[in-house]
């Protein structure tokens, strides 16, 4: 690499290391406990056990669910239904309007087959965040929404440009050394460049997937919220104009799960949004199902079902970067592949702590030379050894 | 040092790295989990040993 190639990247990847260090370190720390999201849950969850019952139990009914819900409540809206397959429940969401915040969403969770409430959530809104949502916040968009998504997101960018510039400098650094050298007696500097370049290079390959499905990630809300738009009322053209059925006059709920469940083998639904969700169709029951294999099982298809006449209207094809938004989230997550690929993922985090903190070292312990002097500098100790 | 020796082992660890990403994802679960494990924890591995031979 000539001397003004090897200057320009060295500034490449001072200069995005520095834009990004404060917000990958945040990434990194909100990160960790986001990992074992699911087993803290557990953890600090105070609901009753669920009861036990014969593995082949039949669920109940949805329609009677959600009539629980709203005598309950009834100064609330249903929005969603959701059939949990990994647990015995079934949860209703509702709104005070549908027009209501979804901070204000109240959370009702049913045993699937008894039917019995066994816990109701207050809003986010009324109770504050705990924890793990702070932490999430923090991680997704510094509690700043779309504005802080999309910010955090070219973060993310910026970061993955660190990376590979990061990579471009591997090189020259270690064209005179063994793989994974580090010089542990030739003082502190030399020894942490090393180990800033064996334990950068040894975790690019899974920094850079994180951080470009983490972007992907934060894209999901505009991408999603623009094909609502566009394509789905294109979608529902040949509706409009009728009037929107009122929330006593919809078919059954337990009718259009069954009738997906049936329609589509090998595809299992996970929830029921209902008519009254900005997100879907007034005129439709939008069933979100997923399929049995791990990849499939997060790829997430919307079918419509017709609300009023409890017929299935159609299956929504979504378009392939909203797929690929999906896929991207369990390589962001690392969820799944049991608890080992959790900790994995959690070394891996500490790693790159590591990583950012010794660049950050090198970066204020610096030579006020340029970067090939310096190189040829520490070579020169090198050859001296 | 060649340039290809300087990223011969870069280049297996980032193999084995996106083997061990892929394997969880594809597969189901069983030998695919354990298959993901092993390949993820290479490059942990790898680079400890390089830590731990002074």
């Amino acid at each position: 690499m000539g001397v003004r190639s090897l200057r320009r990247w060295a500034a490449i990847h001072k200069w995005t290391s520095l834009v990004c260090a404060v917000f990958l370190l945040l990434f990194c720390l909100t990160g960790l406990p986001l990992i074992f999201k699911h087993e803290l849950r557990e953890l600090l969850s105070e609901d009753p056990p669920y009861a036990v019952l014969p593995a082949d139990t039949p669920r109940a009914n949805l329609d009677a669910v959600v009539a629980a819900a709203r005598k309950r409540h009834p100064d609330h809206v249903p929005m969603f239904v959701f059939v949990d397959d990994d647990e015995p429940k079934v949860t209703v969401g509702m709104l005070p309007s549908p027009t209501a915040p979804p901070a204000q969403t109240r959370q009702l969770k049913f045993d699937a087959r008894t039917g019995e409430l066994l816990k109701e959530t207050e809003p986010a809104a009324a109770s504050g965040p705990d924890f793990l949502d702070v932490m999430l916040r923090l991680h997704r968009d510094l509690f700043a929404g779309l504005a802080g998504e999309l910010f955090l997101g070219a973060m993310g960018l910026v970061f993955a440009a660190s990376v590979v510039s990061g990579v471009v400098l591997y090189a020259p650094f270690m064209r005179r050394l063994e793989f994974g050298t580090v010089r542990w007696r030739r003082g502190r500097r030399l020894r942490w460049l090393d180990l800033h370049n064996l334990m950068g290079i040894v975790t690019t390959a899974w920094v850079l997937v994180v951080a470009v499905t983490g972007v992907l990630n934060e894209l999901s809300r505009p991408l999603f919220q623009l094909y609502q738009l566009t394509d789905v009322q294109a979608m529902l053209a040949p509706y409009r104009g009728r009037a929107v059925p009122a929330l006593d006059r919809l078919s059954s709920i337990e009718a259009a799960y069954v009738l997906v469940q049936r329609e589509l083998p090998g595809r299992t639904p996970t929830s029921v949004v209902f008519p009254t969700n900005r997100v879907g169709s007034p005129h439709h029951f939008l069933v979100w199902t997923k399929g049995s294999s791990p990849l499939t099982g997060r790829l997430f298809t919307p079918v419509l079902v017709d609300a009023e006449r409890g017929e299935l209207s159609m299956v929504v094809d979504l378009p392939w970067h909203l797929r690929a938004i999906q896929v991207s989230r369990p390589l962001h997550f690392g969820d799944y592949g049991g608890l080992p690929l959790k900790f994995i993922w959690a070394v891996l985090d500490l790693v790159t702590i590591v990583v950012l903190a010794s660049g950050l070292y090198l970066w204020l312990s610096r030579r006020r030379a340029p970067i090939d002097v310096e190189l040829a500098e520490l070579e020169g100790v090198a050859d001296e050894a | 040092m060649r340039p290809s020796a300087v990223w011969r082992w870069p280049l297996l660890l980032a193999a084995a790295t996106l083997l061990g990403l892929g394997a969880a994802l594809l597969g189901e679960g069983g030998v695919w989990w354990g298959l993901s494990w092993t390949a993820l924890v290479l490059p942990l591995a790898v680079m400890a040993f390089c830590m731990l031979r002074r």
